[in-house]
């Protein structure tokens, strides 16, 4: 007999046994869509993580001042200020894997536009700033060389900021005013969302750093609060960390046995650290779902094994007519796949129905991918050869006199 | 492929469909062996119609099982269309079986909830025939029987009669050399036993297909050219029907012989 006519026969004798069949694809359908909505839960919260490495910036090395110490007690990290724009300007030019270096300052401030006012972190940097953290303007332009040669009165605002002061008016061309100086909007950046940290990157303005240090905040105009860097490639980022090491050390003139007065982080081991716990998780989630998905091919073998009983005699008419144990063996395992691999296929739909209506309730995020459900599907037909197997064997190796003689 | 099953059901007529020297057959059961057949010979010519009879237990349904391939002999030998079939394994027993026997049995054994063409087309499914060949023989079956109205009727819209003439015309969808009917007409009433018994004598007559009926009903066993009575798992009466016995239908070799 051809496969498909086994097949035709197969959904024949499933259709006429239509609660049977659907309560026994049931267990496959719960199992593939837990499989699917699970993975799928996991995946997102790797993209999730994927993509707030991406925000912020590649390849990012941030240079941190060291602490101030009073009296052998040391104040917080970055409470002293020890880094200067000669620093960076020295790291720029003398660590070859480094390709963009971006100083900034930053101070808390309201900001004011007409009666409207938001408080958040101003930051002052240069144009290099946009590069390193690879971050671009959804409408006007950033300032450039000359805005920060000047000390222009510009600034750029992210989203949060704008939305808070405009609501539904372009913000282009208005001036707002922080910290009693009036600063012309030239820009507002794309969102970025929650950083690692978890905090809203969006929620702050730009400003020429020159601006800052002359126009805003009081002090030295060499002293820099935090040096944003990228490194020339990702396998490029520990060489670049220990030449900057080796840089600011000679500058700030430390004695070989003297600790660092500074600190060098590389955000993506924290981002990395975050993908490790979401990978974890998208194996946890799949492993339990993987459980139910075996639970429900149990559930096949069971179905198809009180069928052989049910059947013997329809077994024992078929050997009579010249049916080979080779084609009742068959038979009976085009059935089990067919029920797996159907409730595979409903399974992915209603396990993609399911994590979309997961994101929207909960908000977590989620991403389906046709891979899981590839695998799924093969997994579930699997799932109908090795449940259907012994029931289909059993059926194969009946005695025909016996079979017939079965009531 | 087809031409090869034409040949194999086309023996030279000289050969008899059916020849068993010392068929035996034994069972286990419980650590005793048990011998539900001891040992007979015999030979059933081309389009004999052959009536075996005896008490339950007396062998004559492992006998059957055995000439239909269903079963396996433990002893002597089992010679079908002259082809050695006494040590075949499953499969090739199986494969003889779809190509040269036919099966009636006393409950139809009809696949319920499948329609009476379905039914008929099942042994030519096994034996590897095309769709649009299996259909056009199973309709050609189905109105040979008189049942050319109720190709989509499954058995449980058909009458008793109607069943086992669907069981019929399966039986013989193959072409085969050899109609084994156990207890066929158990399950009818007298009007349809006659009729099911005259479609087999005119099967032997017209068709030359051999027909071995297996009942313990004497007026149906007199309607057979020859008797073979089972006891005990041997042969104890082998020839014509005894003269008392009423056959329900009358055959061509009825013709002569005292009434």
């Amino acid at each position: 007999m051809s496969l498909f006519t086994l097949l035709r026969v197969a959904l024949r004798l499933l259709r006429r046994n239509k609660l049977r069949s659907a309560l026994t694809v049931l267990g496959i359908v719960i199992g593939v869509a837990a499989v699917i909505a699970m993975v799928a839960l996991g995946r997102g919260a790797q993209s999730n993580v994927a993509s707030q490495i991406a925000s912020l910036g590649a390849n990012l090395i941030l240079v941190l001042p060291g602490a101030t110490q009073t009296a052998g007690v040391k104040g917080a990290q970055g409470s002293s200020s020890n880094l200067t724009r000669g620093d960076i300007a020295a790291l720029g030019r003398e660590v070859p894997t480094i390709s963009a270096v971006a100083p900034t300052n930053r101070v808390s401030g309201q900001i004011v536009y007409g009666d409207a006012n938001w408080s958040t972190s101003i930051f002052g940097s240069t144009p290099a700033y946009f590069d390193v953290r690879q971050w671009k303007v959804a409408r006007g332009a950033t300032f450039g060389d000359g805005e920060e040669l000047t000390a222009a009165k510009v600034c750029v605002l992210g989203q949060t900021v704008a939305d808070n002061l405009f609501g539904d008016q372009d913000p282009i061309g208005q001036t707002v005013r922080a910290r009693n100086v009036p600063l012309r909007v030239i820009g507002v950046l794309e969102p970025k969302g929650q950083s690692v940290m978890g905090n809203d990157q969006d929620d702050t303005v730009l400003v020429p750093l020159a601006t800052l240090q002359q126009r805003m905040i009081g002090g030295s105009r060499e002293t820099v609060g935090t040096a944003l860097v990228a490194a020339t490639g990702p396998d490029t980022i520990d060489a670049a960390m220990a030449d900057m090491r080796a840089v600011l050390r000679q500058r700030h003139h430390l004695q070989p046995d003297d600790d660092d007065d500074f600190s060098l982080r590389n955000m993506q081991d924290i981002a990395k650290a975050n993908a490790e716990v979401a990978d974890v998780l998208t194996v946890l989630l799949g492993a339990v779902a993987g459980v139910s998905l075996l639970v429900g091919g149990i559930g096949v073998m069971n179905i198809m094994l009180v069928s052989v009983t049910e059947r013997t005699r329809e077994i024992g008419i078929r050997m009579s007519v010249g049916a080979r144990s080779r084609d009742i063996l068959l038979q009976f395992l085009v059935e089990a796949v067919a029920l797996s691999t159907l409730g595979g296929a409903l399974g992915i739909g209603i396990g993609a129905i399911a994590a979309s209506v997961l994101q929207r309730t909960t908000g977590w995020p989620t991403l389906f991918d046709p891979q899981t459900a590839a695998v799924a599907v093969a997994v579930s037909a699997s799932i109908g050869v090795f449940f259907g197997f012994y029931p289909a064997r059993t059926a194969s190796r009946l005695d025909p006199v016996e079979a017939l003689r079965h009531e | 492929m087809a031409n090869d099953v034409q040949h194999a059901a086309m023996p030279p007529a000289s050969v008899p469909v059916i020849r068993t020297v010392a068929l035996a057959r034994a069972f286990a059961l419980g650590g005793q062996v048990v011998r539900a057949l001891g040992g007979v010979s015999l030979q059933i010519e081309r389009g004999a119609f052959v009536a075996i009879v005896g008490a339950s237990g007396s062998g004559k349904s492992t006998f059957m099982n055995l000439l239909g391939l269903l079963d396996h002999p433990t002893g002597g030998q089992l010679f079908v269309d002259g082809v050695d079939a006494s040590h075949l394994d499953r499969d090739a027993r199986a494969r003889i079986r779809g190509a040269k026997v036919g099966f009636v049995f006393q409950g139809f054994n009809l696949l319920d909830r499948t329609s009476a063409l379905e039914n008929v087309e099942l042994p030519m499914m096994y034996a590897g025939v095309g769709r649009a060949q299996r259909r056009t023989r199973a309709v050609a079956a189905l109105q040979a029987m008189g049942l050319g109205d109720r190709l989509e009727h499954v058995p449980s819209q058909l009458s008793g009669g109607q069943q086992q003439r669907v069981a019929i015309a399966r039986a013989l969808v193959n072409r085969p050399s050899l109609l084994l009917a156990d207890e066929p007409t158990g399950n009818l009433d007298s009007a349809t036993t006659r009729e099911v018994l005259a479609l087999f004598v005119q099967l032997a007559v017209e068709q030359g297909i051999t027909v071995i009926l297996v009942t313990h009903e004497h007026d149906v066993a007199a309607v057979a050219q020859r008797v073979v009575e089972f006891r005990d798992g041997v042969v104890v009466h082998d020839g014509l029907p005894p003269p008392e016995w009423q056959p329900v239908v009358q055959a061509p070799w009825h013709a002569g012989r005292v009434a």
